[in-house]
């Protein structure tokens, strides 16, 4: 999910350091959290478990101050079926078994638009 | 004696680096609300061991942990390193939990490191130790890790619940430091390699797997070698698993990887114990679904897969104050956690811009330029 986001790109250095110079810890979000789980305490106190697994998803805005420390970033459910002739297509052109000349342009023309 | 200034952080969150940076750059630090609202709250059992390995390998560092384990002081002294060191690891998470800002600590200590980790080689959470092999350290020695003494040895595979596995690590020191790189052409996959392991299971699971991972790539390329670990005796630890790690190897040489395990899983966890045995993954989908996953990494492009989105990020901030730039595909969550911590650690700020031709990202950073202190200082 959190990839799809990412793909318009717009502007990353936005979608990673915020928009702010404020330090991601000490964002705003962390503060309407704290505020929040203090009023409703006891409401809290009665959480059933498997709701701390729903806010996993919000790792990626810093709200989820608890978030497993994880590198791996595996969906598994996303998975595509690899089997398909057209996937497979898709990236034979990564493999040296698939056209070169295409594989050389893609590291070349890319390092030359950031020069 | 001044007094300690200490940067304040909350909750659980990327614990990990958050020491390591910690560590690298001399800064103390604070964290709050460590799961405070958790019907179990504070620090888990990994945490605190990781805690005690860095006490092991640092000289003067002190931890203090208050009594409900929901705050954490954190003063970083002097990595040390040293040889024929032991450290259990327990079985909350694997070995490659506490490798991974292992290897990066090692590198800046007054004395090469060689340390015994027990526990958990092998699961499905962390990286396994064969993908930190065949793919990690590789990495490290594009930045100018000395080769010499670079190694990662199984002595004996552990799979969770019971691990029993044990690894050796060797980490060089930085005779002064790392060396920036320019690194953004992937190449074309050349050749695919793996391993496969199982403990106390039949080495047929094995050869299950091997075989549907190879029938994915087998259109793609021939030079496809996915090697066999069976182990058995006291070598397979205390629990029965199998599991499998492939990396795709390219022609400028980046190392794109992906792996998992399987095996019952940890009883404590929930406090279910009672329907324990459940029904596992069978090894043919696992090599089927470890093939697809590395020709997604694969597809999506950059010269690290998205499990070292984060490490290949911090070793270009630890460069001396060149450039470097890389490829990646889409940031991942924890590579974004990892520019944040850098930020505010190292101030270090990467320029990222989107490369729409190939949807890959290219980053951008002038390096903190920190050097080994900890080796001049004798």
């Amino acid at each position: 999910v959190e990839r799809t986001i990412l793909r318009p790109s717009t502007n990353l250095m936005q979608l990673v350091y915020g928009n702010s110079a404020s330090k991601s810890t000490t964002s705003i979000n962390e503060v309407q959290g704290n505020t929040e789980d203090e009023e409703s305490e006891d409401e809290d106190f009665f959480k059933p478990k498997g709701e701390g697994k729903k806010k996993l998803g919000d790792g990626l805005d810093g709200g989820n101050f608890n978030a497993d420390d994880c590198s791996k970033f595996t969906n598994h459910a996303n998975l595509r079926n690899w089997k398909s002739e057209e996937l497979i297509q898709s990236i034979r052109d990564r493999f040296i078994t698939g056209d070169w000349s295409k594989a050389a342009r893609r590291g070349q023309v890319s390092g030359a638009d950031n020069e | 004696m001044g007094k300690t200034t200490y940067m304040r952080l909350k909750g659980s969150q990327n614990l990990r680096q958050r020491l390591l940076l910690s560590t690298l750059s001399s800064t103390p630090i604070i964290i709050e609300d460590i799961r405070p609202d958790d019907t179990w709250p504070g620090v888990r059992p990994h945490e605190v061991s990781l805690l005690r390995l860095i006490e092991k390998i640092c000289d003067d560092c002190v931890v203090e942990i208050n009594e409900t384990g929901t705050k954490l002081k954190y003063k970083p002294g002097i990595v040390m390193g040293g040889r024929q060191l032991v450290h259990d690891c327990g079985v909350s998470r694997s070995i490659g939990y506490f490798l991974e800002p292992l290897i990066v600590l090692g590198l800046f200590g007054k004395k090469p490191l060689s340390i015994r980790l027990k526990g958990i080689t092998n699961d499905s959470k962390d990286p396994c130790i064969d993908t930190f092999r065949s793919t990690t350290l590789p990495m490290l020695k594009r930045f100018g890790v000395p080769p010499e003494g670079l190694e990662l040895k199984i002595e004996s595979r552990g799979a969770p619940p019971h691990g029993g596995g044990e690894v050796v690590l060797s980490i060089p020191i930085l005779q002064n430091s790392l060396t920036a790189v320019t690194w953004i052409d992937e190449g074309m996959v050349k050749r695919i390699r793996g391993v496969t392991f199982s403990t106390r299971v039949s080495v047929q699971f094995e050869n299950t797997m091997l075989h549907a991972a190879r029938g994915i790539f087998n259109r793609l390329l021939p030079d496809v070698h996915i090697f066999t670990d069976h182990r058995a005796g006291p070598q397979a630890g205390k629990s029965p698993g199998y599991g499998i790690s492939l990396v795709a190897e390219t022609t400028s040489g980046c190392f794109i990887s992906a792996d998992t395990a399987v095996s019952y899983a940890r009883g404590e966890e929930e406090g279910e114990i009672e329907d324990e045995k459940e029904e596992l993954m069978p090894p043919e989908d696992i090599g089927e679904q470890i093939a697809s996953v590395l020709l997604g990494e694969i597809e999506q492009g950059g010269v690290v897969d998205s499990t070292h989105q984060g490490l290949l990020f911090l070793l270009c901030a630890l460069c001396p104050q060149d450039v470097s730039k890389v490829r990646v595909g889409k940031l991942s969550p924890y590579g974004i956690e990892t520019l944040r911590h850098i930020r505010d650690f190292l101030g270090v700020k990467f320029v990222i811009k989107p490369d729409p031709s190939t949807e890959t990202v290219i980053l951008k950073c002038v390096g903190c330029g920190l050097k080994n202190l900890s080796r001049k200082i004798s």
